[in-house]
């Protein structure tokens, strides 16, 4: 009885209800079919997006190396109203505003860039006749400039102390036309690029790792030609794994001053050319080694030498470990006479960058010999041996502290000369 | 303690030291987690494939041409980004510090005329690369666009498993 009663209570209720079902006027039954429509849409949309994001990249990467046109599919207004793309006058604002940026970007011409350098030194020796103090070091400026895409000037200025004055001096001057990267043409006043300390590191004392540069290299010595005026023809040479590259030029050679070069003019009907080629071999990032050779005819007092310069060197320039050898052997034979002369010096250099306190510590180790012999004309004297040891911390990513003792000596009848030097270099 | 013991702990302390003055991970070992990062080029630029230490060569400054006819232009993000961190670590091997010398040295030696230039967020990147014919960047792989090359590392593109920036 009582389930009978039951089962006639639901069929009446069911019964109430489908009257109310068909009873619900037509326009809401369109409005929750539109609203069903819609959200198969949206579900779509969103599977589509999911799909998407979760395609592996390198179907994206596929899609985004194909032209442009044919990539992601356009807007589908009738599909998704809701999610269509921007309007055209949103996608023509989007275009202006990357053309902006693409201009600003891009490079103006000319665009001059200045760089400075600077370094406060102190010295003090056990060398008799010498005192202890401070000296200002180089000031030195350096210009950068591209004149178009393919023309770039380079200038370097320095600003020497002297007990009585401040020199001024042009180191480099130099206008380069870039073909491609294998060849390279420039005019005008270089470091030689003989060997490889000469043209890595160039006025900038707070580029090097120690307070002074070796011997063989020091402004205003004479063993090698700092300076070179002339052309220079550079590029790399197609060579894959090997990484070579080349420097060749034509230029005056050594001035009157034998330690300056031909300025303002050669000083005898002959020019002088360099050879560079060294090796950066792609396997060993890091490593760099290369052979450099010399070629002049020197005019002293209506004398004249045939010099002949080669070096070769081998360096690691990461910092864990740096270092750095070069030796170089100059060759002078005189003409009238032909007795021949040979100057040999060479220099090991090696630092580590300190894995504490932010890596700013570097100590260093330099040892470096020179020697001429008796007989030798056209240089004086330059004999050297002699021990450096220093640390170098940067202070910031462009000053440094420099702190070093030297163990040297000059000629054999000189004494050993110990000394305590340090330095504050920067660039800004 | 014995003899034996002595020796072992000698030799484990010997280790310890040895580690933790050559055992620090160097800039180039340290890995972090994360997408990969994507090479990208102007759709117009003439590679598609290069090898790892050829993409170094370009960043170097080594290559500053694709042709004659088509300059490098290297576009790098500013500091802190990742894309940054990575290309940094895997391709440069060097520290903030080190990357600022580099190209400081780099123009002083006449060897470039100006540094990388700095790009401050993926719109701008993406702007850039597919507006200054011959450009390069680095992009995080899940934000590449159409509109770019994406050029193949040592054969791999990102997402494979061999691919070496990440």
């Amino acid at each position: 009885m009582v389930r009978a009663l039951l089962i006639f209570g639901v069929a009446l209720l069911a019964a109430s209800m489908s009257y109310a079902q068909n009873s619900t006027p037509t326009d809401q039954t369109e409005q929750v079919r539109v609203l069903l429509e819609r959200v198969q849409q949206l579900e779509k949309r969103v599977t589509e997006l999911e799909a998407r994001q979760a395609q592996p990249q390198a179907a994206t990467i596929s899609a985004a190396n194909e032209p442009t046109a044919q990539q992601l599919p356009a807007p589908q207004p009738a599909q998704a109203p809701a999610a269509a793309g921007p309007g055209p006058g949103q996608h023509q604002h989007e275009m202006q505003e990357q053309a902006a940026t693409v201009q600003q970007m891009e490079t103006h011409y000319p665009s001059l860039q200045i760089r400075g350098f600077g370094d406060v030194d102190f010295s003090a020796t056990d060398l008799k006749g010498t005192t202890s103090g401070f000296n200002l070091g180089q000031l030195d400026l350096h210009l950068a400039s591209a004149l178009s895409r393919k023309v770039t000037y380079f200038g370097e200025l320095t600003f020497n102390a002297h007990p009585t004055d401040y020199t001024v001096e042009v180191e480099r001057n130099i206008i380069r036309y870039d073909y491609n990267d294998y060849f390279k043409i420039s005019f005008g006043r270089y470091h030689t690029p003989i060997g490889y300390w000469n043209t890595a590191f160039h006025h900038g004392a707070w580029l090097q790792t120690t307070i002074t540069r070796p011997d063989i290299v020091r402004f205003g010595g004479t063993f090698i030609p700092i300076h070179f005026v002339g052309f220079l023809a550079e590029g790399n040479i197609p060579s894959g794994g090997a990484g070579l590259s080349y420097n060749v030029g034509v230029g005056n050679g050594r001035g009157n001053v034998i330690f300056r070069p031909g300025d303002a003019g050669d000083n005898n009907n002959n020019r002088a050319w360099v050879a560079n080629i060294y090796s950066r071999p792609r396997r060993f990032y890091g490593l760099q080694m290369g052979v450099s050779g010399y070629r002049d005819k020197i005019t002293l007092m209506g004398r004249d030498f045939r010099e002949w310069i080669a070096d070769g060197y081998l360096v690691w320039t990461k910092e864990t470990p740096e270092f750095l050898a070069e030796f170089v052997n100059v060759n002078h034979r005189q003409v009238l006479t032909d007795i021949s002369t040979n100057s040999q010096a060479f220099y090991v250099q090696v630092g580590y960058r300190l894995p504490w306190f932010d890596r700013t510590l570097k100590p260093y180790y330099r040892y470096e010999y020179t020697h001429t012999p008796l007989s030798e004309q056209v240089f004086t004297n330059q004999d050297l041996q002699g021990s450096t040891i220093g640390m170098r911390y940067d202070i910031s990513n462009y000053a440094a502290f420099k702190a070093e003792y030297r163990y040297t000596k000059r000629e054999i009848s000189n004494p050993w000369v110990n000394g305590f030097f340090f330095q504050t270099a920067f660039t800004f | 303690m014995n003899a034996t013991k002595k020796r072992v702990a000698v030799v484990l302390l010997t280790l310890i030291l040895l580690f933790a003055t050559f055992g620090a991970p160097s800039i180039a070992q340290t890995t972090r987690g994360g997408a990969d990062i994507a090479v990208v080029v102007h759709p117009e630029t003439p590679v598609s494939d290069l090898s790892l230490s050829e993409v170094r060569q370009v960043l170097l400054g080594e290559r500053q041409y694709w042709n004659s006819k088509l300059p490098v232009v290297l576009l790098i993000r500013a500091p802190v980004a990742r894309e940054r961190d990575v290309v940094l670590r895997v391709i440069y091997q060097m520290s903030e510090a080190q990357f600022k010398q580099y190209w400081v040295a780099k123009i002083f030696r006449a060897e470039a005329a100006s540094p990388p230039k700095i790009v401050y967020s993926n719109d701008m990147q993406f702007e850039l690369v597919s507006g200054i014919p011959g450009a390069i960047a680095f992009m995080d792989a899940r934000n590449i666009r159409p509109g770019l090359k994406v050029i193949r590392v040592d054969g791999h593109l990102p997402g494979d498993k061999d691919y070496p920036l990440h």
